[in-house]
């Protein structure tokens, strides 16, 4: 990758930023590929020195807010017409209670996939009283003088530890997942939004 | 080492590569290089950082026919690097008092 194209590819993920922003950025690269290639590297080598543009942009959308990309995003492009205005002003009844429940439908499946994380939790944790339960039926069966169930009341209780054991690491397992997942989501969100910027000029 | 840690030692190293003479992004990463690695990202947000805390300034000076981005330190900046030796103090004194069950076994 040459210079210019490292640079545009630069421009066009971080289109969505503020526009004096994303040009300081761009100049602030570009200098440090010039620097390298006076201090004698290949124009090819010192691009690669500054490393891939997925890595510097996902670092640059973790330091900036959402809100930030959010507001710029929002922010029209030129003047808003009369007529535009007075749409936005009537439609309001419409499009604002549309905009709600889309965003309560989006938290609600984000809620409904943590649920079902709970809801294995709480599985978890029977399966460990399902193992309590068991041990203390092995004295039951013993004092009522019936080997046979005692002994079924140790398989039990065994099966069910073994069963908590195992899905309480699921559990952990899962639990990590989602919140790497979250973080994945919101930084996606970020690049997406700031990715695009162009489309409706 | 520990990112927060790192976060605050990183400023204090950016100034100091400005210290004696005014200096320009490339050359700050050449500097530092032996003592620690600094992506360009990471120098962008911390210069950033320091110019809105009013701990340097930029001058865009023309260099082979383009401009190159140097970075002044003020006396803020400067003052800075003064509290920092202050705080490495404290963080001696620390130091100290974690490890001090260590050096009594021995």
């Amino acid at each position: 990758m040459n210079k210019e194209e490292f640079l545009r590819a630069l421009r066009d993920r971080l289109s969505g930023l503020p526009e004096a922003d994303m040009e300081e950025r761009i100049i602030f690269y570009r200098e440090m590929i010039e620097d390298r290639m006076e201090d004698g590297f290949s124009e090819e080598e010192a691009v690669a020195q500054i490393g891939p543009v997925e890595d510097i942009v996902s670092q640059i959308m973790s330091e900036i807010p959402l809100t930030r990309i959010v507001k710029e995003r929002v922010k029209p492009r030129r003047k808003l017409k009369t007529w535009e205005i007075v749409l936005l002003i009537l439609g309001f009844p419409l499009w604002f209670p549309l905009l709600i429940s889309a965003f309560a439908v989006l938290l609600s499946l984000y809620i409904t996939v943590w649920s079902v994380l709970i809801c294995i939790y709480a599985a978890d944790l029977s399966l460990a009283a399902g193992a309590a339960c068991g041990i203390f039926g092995i004295f039951l069966w013993l004092r009522a003088g019936n080997p046979a169930g005692a002994v079924f009341g140790a398989g039990a209780a065994l099966t069910c530890a073994g069963l908590a054991i195992l899905l309480f690491f699921a559990c952990i397992w899962l639990t990590r997942g989602l919140i790497r997942g979250t973080g994945r989501i919101l930084t996606g969100l970020k690049t997406s939004l700031v990715g695009k910027g162009n489309d409706y000029e | 080492m520990d990112i927060q840690l790192k976060r605050g030692l990183l400023d204090v190293c950016v100034l100091a590569a400005i210290r004696d003479k005014d200096s320009y992004g490339y050359q700050i990463i050449k500097d530092m290089k032996p003592y620690l690695v600094l992506s360009e990202s990471t120098l962008y947000t911390i210069l950033k950082r320091l110019e809105s805390a009013a701990m340097l300034t930029v001058n865009s000076i023309e260099h082979e026919g383009r401009l190159r981005k140097y970075y002044h330190i003020t006396d803020k900046g400067v003052a800075r690097l003064e509290e920092f030796k202050e705080d490495w103090k404290e963080i001696l004194a620390i130091h100290q008092f974690i490890f001090r069950e260590e050096s009594s076994y021995e």
